[in-house]
């Protein structure tokens, strides 16, 4: 068997509530199918909006060079699957968290996802506004204000996950989150 | 422009929150159980509220003096509207809401009877456990005031408890160690005041530390990152 060097591996999370995208945003943006932990939904509220949810983790990779890769770990989104929060969170290079911008219910999973890393493991982090292409979908602004990052340096960007070049662009920005931070 | 949700997923609080912190004028629907309400909105106050039958009226009647005028409202009436119509359905939880910013033309003339920091507060007084949680969801949160604090408190009257809960933001104190400081007063209580001080402005989330650098990033790999996403 060949010896292959082990390549560097570089983490970025993709958190969020519960049928916010972050399987889309992966699917959308890996160079190979993603590895995922779906399974039927189990409680009626969440079966009314998908079939099928993660339950571990979503695992996309982008190659950057012979020496490294990056990793975009996608979390479950429901709050009793926090434990994962904590395993997964530890030496990220930066966090997307993903909202639904038609359904304002999600906001508040979202908020405690930012609550739960900026007060324990803060690294750069930018949040997504999904569906941004769907008729009810609040602005990017508006999310802001309700997710009170108004008066904090964490951005709030639009976003259409299944759009390669918006996927694109709301990675770029947590790069240049990160770029500013230890550039 | 605007927006619409439930105010079972989404609390009045958190509505006005945005209201406040957009600065706009416009119009927030309230379909209650019982009844249409509209909420008349400038710059980022509720200035009248007003029961309706059809909610187009709202929208065909866009000059805010002509409808003041149609509805013979006596302006030294209008707290009286504002308490029966609005502070007094704020322990109400059903209903839909949808806000429209733009549209409404108001003069310059129009005065603010109760400031929205103070409706945040109130409101905030009439959450439920779940309902606090989903702001105030972790032991460690820690904050901190704002720059515009004095100004905001100007405009709010608390109540000892929220007074108690305020002297404690030290911008180091987590919300496990106000909860601790608080006792015997119940955490739900100073959990309120918490989640109405963040709503209005009054206070932000502070982050715990400098955010520390992955180990082996250097400049240069993360130029390459940046390098290589742009040519995905």
């Amino acid at each position: 068997m060949k010896n292959q060097k082990q390549k560097k591996r570089i983490k970025i999370l993709i958190s969020g509530p519960f049928s916010a995208g972050k399987t889309t945003f992966i699917k959308t943006i890996s160079e190979l199918e993603p590895l995922t932990t779906e399974k039927k939904t189990t409680r009626s509220s969440e079966r009314k909006v998908k079939d099928y949810t993660t339950v571990a983790m979503d695992f996309g990779k982008i190659t950057i060079d012979d020496e490294h890769e990056l990793y975009l770990f996608g979390t479950p989104g429901q709050t009793r699957f926090d434990f994962m929060w904590d395993i997964l969170g530890k030496g990220a290079l930066g966090i997307v968290v993903l909202v639904d911008s038609t359904n304002p219910e999600t906001f508040h999973e979202a908020r405690q996802i930012i609550n739960y890393f900026e007060s324990r493991y803060p690294v750069p982090m930018v949040v997504a506004a999904n569906k941004q292409d769907l008729p009810d979908a609040w602005t990017p602004e508006m999310i802001k204000a309700a997710l009170n990052l108004d008066v904090e340096d964490i951005p709030v960007v639009p976003l259409v996950a299944t759009d390669k070049e918006s996927v694109k662009k709301v990675l770029l920005k947590l790069l240049e989150e990160i770029y500013k931070e230890f550039g | 422009m605007g927006f619409s949700g439930n105010l079972k997923d989404f609390p009045i609080p958190d509505i006005f929150q945005v209201i406040a912190k957009e600065k706009k004028s416009g119009i927030l629907l309230v379909e209650w159980k019982d009844l249409i309400v509209a909420y008349y909105i400038k710059k980022g106050q509720i200035i009248f509220a007003r029961p309706i039958d059809k909610i187009t009226r709202v929208y065909t009647e866009r000059d805010f003096e002509k409808v003041i005028k149609k509805l013979r409202v006596d302006p030294k009436k209008i707290s009286q509207i504002l308490d029966r119509y609005l502070i007094q359905r704020l322990d109400n939880k059903e209903g839909i809401f949808s806000l429209i910013f733009g549209f409404i033309r108001y003069t310059c003339s129009e005065k603010v009877y109760i400031p929205i920091e103070q409706i945040i507060m109130l409101a905030s007084r009439q959450l439920t456990v779940s309902e606090v949680r989903r702001k105030i969801s972790d032991n460690m949160l820690t904050f901190g005031w704002v720059k515009e604090k004095k100004e905001i408190l100007k405009r709010l009257q608390l109540s000892p408890v929220e007074k108690k809960v305020a002297e404690l933001i030290d911008g180091k104190k987590t919300v496990g160690d106000i909860r601790k400081k608080m006792f015997p007063t119940p955490e739900l209580d100073v959990d309120r005041a918490l989640y109405g001080f963040w709503s209005a402005g009054l206070i932000k989330r502070l982050r715990k530390g400098k955010r520390h650098k992955p180990e082996g990033l250097t400049l240069d790999l993360l130029k390459r990152i940046i390098e290589k996403v742009k040519d995905l």
